[in-house]
């Protein structure tokens, strides 16, 4: 594969205002890879945690029987081309989104347990606190493998509108990253800057050693001032330094990782993309040829991806919803609604389908890049009028490197944690752990 | 239309902005929220913990709440006495919650009254906010040291460098807390931010840091001479050029802005009684070409010249060769092996060597921005490192927004003294060291440090450049101008807070407290996502959009710059419109993009009939007066109503509900469950049901049925229309002005209010019953209050 020319910070902006035509990164709809590329001999593994807001409408999602021969639910349609590829798991529960004691506010508990396991701390700013995050587990172990040691990224840029869930902070209901429970990763919703992120501008360009070397010593300095600031701070002041201070350790150890690994090998032809598509489906493709392109480059192996914000209000006219998400969602058992709702379900395991099969054309190994991952996809609310936390939507989908047995529908004893599929979802990632959040054990029945 | 009615129900927790805890007593609803503010006042005998709380808890409570193991790890026997329950708010604000939400007792126990659940939580809260303000306030607060947000670091860096390009566009969002998005709590820092910050430091570097210098005037060498191919040698000794045939001499090389002098050195081997010619060329804007005859030698070469204007840029300096001898015939020599020496034995040739250009001459004077020059200028005559210490140290003052110390300028120097030993060029090296400043703890933070030594608890008055800074923030969103900086310098500034909050006001910098402050409060920040059905409202579009939140901004710039009342915002009698809002309003005879004041129409007035407010607490394709009552409760008093129960009980089916929204809601109303909150709500949405889904007058609903915008509030006060309702809602001055307080001294502080806050909070309502409620009394009180002025030492500096 050729490098791929440069172009400079100033043609892309001029291409932004120009051209307005479907802003798919075509080159980056990945091919399969040519013959000669070099086989990969030990594959790593992929996982990736996707979160969609406002449950689903169950009685649609959830298979009837059993094992390898359920029948297809309405709302899992679209993945029936890729169900030897996907498990349908039942009754994991996801204790932490519930009051506990804690009153109303279901949402932010939710997205903030999903892959914590955690009681959020009913806050509305002063002192907010989770827990650690199964991604953030992953990446503060292995991610030094990678450039990037985790991506996060969702759909729904966050505006900063008034209150959030019932006197939650909102940093609760927009990431699902937490490196530590006082440290939520933000998502980015934006494919140019997605595309920044994993790949830098100036990716390849013989001056980004130079420009590296300054960002170094900088770093180094600033580093020295926060620790002498430090010194003279207390409270939680001191918290919000040491997110600071881990912040400027990490991007110094990603210099440094930067100098060591390969270059990176973009396909042919991948152009940035210039900016956020106004169409829905549009920013849920790119967002998704992103993440394989991420996967595929190696850049890293872990990501987190919110279809949706907790909460959300998202209108999904495409498939006939003109009300907001969180709104319908309340469907008081109206047959009207309850369609709307899995219309949106639909839709939303449509885009899972894209991303699929996106994965499943790339070969890897004697496999496809499918094989070497594990997505789980699913919400931390199970039907949204009751917001119940049981028996909750999950699916994951890809082999995990041979170490998952797909295409089949496997429900486990009721009140199973949510964090129990986490560390099993660690063992096969190569990272594994005891205990996390409100985890009992392994899950059973996975192989 | 059962489908209305059923959104309607859950459209409280359904509006996904839902309530915000507040600390602050009393705000079970609008009638009580009155009578607790004025409950000190009027009632003889105030509630007491022993007398109308203890037996509650003891026949409710207790049992699980006590002993040595409670549950929860709470214990509400340990409290004996008011005092105990007033040290302890946060405790009781959730017991309140419980209580009142329904979730305490548990299902499983017996169920107490509801009347008697009702009134303790009225004792809890009553006691809970008696305290006595006029001792010394238990503490002032301690916000968290705040990272620049979005808007502060755009303004910033705007103020720091006169570049004004929102470097801050890509960072990720702002988290909210208490409803705003400054709020020193919730404002982290991530790696992803800080490589925003990196790049971000970058770009405004690569801006800012110009050479102020003029261009020396030198004198030097093209190197790499190339001769068009096919033309001529360039492999000649000590770098000379040869050419013979028709082509040039050239090399490409970099100008300043000015005149320059181009130097050739020619000669040439001459060939008949012609003399070799040749031209001297510079390309560029303004190209300019002269012709010289050679005669020069080897020995003694032609110096020739040309003079010519030059932009700045790399531009092609060349010498033409302009006769060369006719090309060779066909008989080649070198092809049939023979000479004829009939034949001129010479070729004509022309030799070059030493293109050089001088320059520039009369370089245009460098005109730049005030603060770029500003940024680099030093003093005449100082080594490069003492020009760069005083370039660092002026900077570092100004983003540190404080004297810096010298060993902070020496640190940021390192990165000078490293690029200069890697043979930097000195703006380069300079350059490094803001790098530095730019991303400094000191900058992105607004970092406020306890005096050394100072005891845990102890209250101390924050100094005054800390002081400029909290001021500037909140009024600019920005850093402290030149002359806040002064006066802090000088320890002036608390001796003339209120001619300097004047002066803030006037300034445009506070167009961002409008846009920070306003757009948050009134939750306009939510209309850019709001979208109403097209199908329904095929006008709705972005320009709209637009217009409507640039009425409400304008609207309340003018209440603010025009220092009126805050009531005003209830209602007045002007407004802001273009055409496009106009013709929306249904209002004839203005014309144009451009917003004028207007004096208003009697159905219009004050910011809930501005179409602003209407369509953000709409549905797409309906009103909602459940959403905009509790708009009104939210955000006009401060009395949020409590999220509704997750399971709301499904209406049943064989109950025909028909009539208007108003008779659907009211058959729905008689659900106990639901009624007790929607009496607070749904009267005032109704009253403003003449306005539809995208704020437009209506007489009639979407069914046809006439609008009846009547209704009676809680208090038992009645109103016809909204002309009326806006009439009542403006007379609740105090519940209002308090609300206005507490919302802007949480943007202003960066946290949420707590307990110890209220006698801050009730002095400057005092002062603003004083004062006719005026827009300046409200923003300094803010400024003057303990909370703004005063911190509380955490005791773990040395």
């Amino acid at each position: 594969m050729s490098r791929p020319a440069r172009i400079s910070r100033r043609t892309m902006l001029r291409g932004l205002g120009t051209v307005m035509s479907l802003p798919l990164l075509d080159a980056m709809i990945p091919r399969p890879l040519r013959a000669a590329a070099a086989p990969v001999a030990d594959a790593p593994r992929r996982m990736a945690f996707i979160y969609v807001p406002n449950g689903a409408y169950m009685p649609a999602w959830r298979p009837k029987t059993e094992g390898a021969d359920y029948e297809l639910p309405p709302a899992l349609e679209p993945m029936k081309e890729h169900r030897d590829q996907m498990l349908v798991l039942g009754n994991l529960a996801c204790d932490k989104a519930r009051p506990n004691g804690d009153g109303a506010g279901d949402h932010a508990r939710a997205s903030s347990a999903f892959l914590t396991g955690a009681q959020a701390r009913k806050t509305a700013g002063a002192n907010f606190q989770s827990g650690t995050s199964v991604d953030q587990l992953a990446a503060a172990r292995l991610g030094d493998r990678t450039r990037l040691p985790s991506l996060e990224i969702g759909i729904e840029r966050y505006r900063g509108v008034g209150n959030c869930d019932s006197g939650y902070s909102c940093v609760y209901e927009h990431t699902l990253a937490w490196r530590s429970g006082t440290a939520p990763l933000p998502t980015e919703t934006d494919p140019k800057a997605v595309f920044e992120r994993l790949f830098s501008e100036r990716a390849n360009d013989p001056g980004r050693l130079q420009r590296d070397r300054l960002r170094s010593s900088v770093l180094d300095g600033v580093l020295e001032d926060a620790r002498d600031l430090d010194r003279q701070l207390g409270g939680s002041d001191r918290q919000k330094l040491d997110q600071y201070m881990s912040s400027v350790r990490d991007l110094e150890l990603r210099i440094e990782r930067s100098e060591k690994l390969p270059p990176v090998q973009l396909p042919d032809g991948t152009r940035k993309p210039s900016h956020e598509p106004e169409d829905l489906t549009d920013h849920f493709k790119l967002m998704c040829d992103l993440m394989v392109l991420a996967y595929r480059t190696d850049v890293t192996r872990i990501v987190t991806f919110m279809f949706g914000r907790e909460g959300s209000e998202q209108k999904y006219r495409m498939v006939g919803v003109s009300e907001g998400h969180h709104s319908i969602s309340h469907h008081q058992n109206n047959p009207d609604l309850q369609a709307k709702i899995r219309a949106i379900n639909t839709y939303h395991v449509t885009q899972l389908a894209y991303l699929t099969g996106k994965l499943k054309e790339l070969p890897e190994g004697e496999g496809t890049l499918l094989d070497n991952c594990m997505l789980a996809y699913g919400s931390a609310i199970a039907d949204p009028n009751a917001h119940a936390h049981d028996d909750l939507p999950v699916l994951l989908v890809g082999k995990g490197g041979g170490s998952i047995k797909t295409g089949r529908h496997v429900r486990q004893r009721s009140e199973t944690p949510l964090n129990n599929l986490w560390l099993s979802m660690l063992d096969r990632f190569g990272a594994p752990a005891d205990k996390l959040g409100d985890s009992t054990g392994k899950l059973a029945g996975l192989s | 239309m059962k489908q209305f009615l059923l959104l309607l129900t859950v459209a409280a927790c359904a509006l996904g902005l839902s309530w915000h805890r507040t600390t602050r007593a009393g705000n079970a609803g609008l009638p009580d929220a009155v009578s607790t503010a004025t409950a000190a006042a009027s009632t003889p005998v105030e509630p007491s913990f022993e007398k109308n709380i203890r037996p509650y808890l003891s026949q409710h409570c207790y049992q699980c709440h006590g002993g040595e193991k409670p549950k929860a790890e709470l214990s509400l026997e340990k409290y004996k006495d008011d005092a105990a329950l007033q040290q302890h708010r946060k405790d009781w604000d959730s017991v309140v919650e419980m209580l009142r939400s329904g979730e305490m007792p548990p299902k499983e126990r017996p169920r107490p009254p509801a009347d008697e659940t009702a009134a303790v939580i009225k004792a809890i809260e009553a006691v809970a906010s008696r305290s006595d303000c006029g001792q010394v306030a238990p503490s002032a607060g301690r916000v968290t040291i705040r990272r620049l947000n979005k808007t502060d670091y755009n303004n910033t860096i705007r103020d720091l460098l006169g570049i004004d390009f929102k470097p801050a566009a890509d960072f990720p969002s702002d988290d909210v807390g208490y409803g705003f998005d400054n709020i020193g709590d919730v404002l982290t820092v991530s790696p992803l931010l800080l490589e925003k910050y990196l790049n971000a430091a970058e770009t405004i570097l690569d801006k800012a840091v110009v050479s102020i210098e003029l261009p020396k005037l030198t004198r030097s060498d093209i190197g790499g001479l190339r001769v068009s191919s096919g033309a001529g040698e360039r492999k000649q000794p000590g770098g000379t050029r040869m050419i013979y045939g028709k082509g040039d001499i050239y090399g490409m090389t970099s100008f300043d802005e000015g005149d320059y002098i181009i130097h050739a050195s020619v000669w040439a081997q001459q060939s008949g009684d012609e003399p070799a010619r040749a031209a001297l060329s510079v390309t560029g804007p303004e190209s300019k070409s002269q012709e010289f005859e050679v005669r020069g030698t080897v020995e003694h070469p032609d110096h020739i010249q040309i003079r010519s204007r030059m932009k700045a840029g790399t531009h092609l300096v060349a010498v033409s060769f302009l006769n060369p001898n006719p090309p060779p015939k066909n008989d080649d020599p070198a092809k049939d092996g023979k000479r004829d020496d009939a034949k001129p034995p010479v070729q004509r040739r022309l030799y070059a060597r030493s293109l050089q250009v001088e320059g520039p001459f009369d370089p245009p004077p460098q005109v730049l921005p005030e603060a770029q020059r500003k940024l680099m200028t030093h003093r005449e005559g100082v080594s490069p490192r003492e020009a760069a210490r005083e370039i660092v140290e002026r900077f570092a003052t100004r983003a540190f927004r404080r004297p810096v110390k010298p060993e902070e300028v020496e640190r940021c120097l390192s990165l000078f003294d490293k690029a200069e030993h890697d043979g930097q060029r000195f703006e380069n090296c300079v350059r490094a060291a803001l790098y530095r400043v730019l991303v400094s703890p000191h900058f992105l933070f607004r970092v406020e440090l306890d005096p050394p030594a100072a005891k845990r608890g102890a209250i101390y008055a924050i100094n005054e450049y800390e002081l400029a800074s909290r001021m500037s923030y909140f009024l600019w969103s920005s850093m402290p101008d030149d002359e806040l900086f002064a006066l802090a310098g000088k320890g002036q500034l608390r001796a003339n807070l209120a001619a300097q909050v004047t002066r803030m006001v006037k300034d445009s910098k506070s167009q961002a407290f409008v846009q920070s402050f306003a757009d948050q409060w009134l939750t306009l920040r939510k209309l850019e996502i709001a979208s109403p059905d097209p199908k329904l409202f095929p006008n709705f579009d972005q320009e709209l959009r637009t217009s409507m939140i640039r009425e409400s901004e304008l609207f309340f710039e003018a209440i603010m710059r025009e220092d009126h009342s805050i009531l005003d915002l209830i209602d007045a009698d002007f407004s802001f419109f273009n055409e496009r809002l106009a013709r929306h309003y249904g209002i004839d005879g203005i014309r144009g993009a451009e917003f004028r004041r207007v004096k208003l129409p009697a159905n219009r007035g004050g910011i809930l009939t501005q179409a602003s407010i209407l369509t953000l607490t709409s549905q797409p394709t309906r009103t909602s007066p459940v959403a905009r009552g509790k708009w009104v409760l939210e955000q006009v008093f401060n009395t949020p109503p409590p999220p509704p129960p997750p399971d709301v009980p499904p209406l049943k089916n064989d109950k025909q509900l028909t009539g208007t929204l108003r008779q659907v809601m009211e058959q729905h109303r008689a659900n106990a469950v639901c009624a007790s909150c929607h009496a607070r709500m749904d009267p005032v949405g109704f009253g403003f049901e003449n306005y539809n889904a995208v704020g437009a007058w209506r007489d009639r609903d979407a069914g046809g049925f006439e609008i009846d915008s009547s209704g009676t509030l809680p208090d038992g006060k009645s109103f016809r229309g909204p002309a009326e309702l806006k009439l009542l809602l403006k007379s609740k001055k105090t519940l209002f002005g308090r609300c206005v307080t507490e919302k802007m001294l949480t943007y202003a502080l960066g946290r949420g209010l707590e307990s110890y806050d209220r006698c801050a909070v009730d002095k400057i309502i005092t002062a603003l019953e004083k004062n006719d409620y005026r827009f300046s009394t409200l923003l300094v009180e803010v400024i003057q209050s303990d909370p703004f002025q005063l911190r509380t030492a955490t005791g773990e500096r040395p």
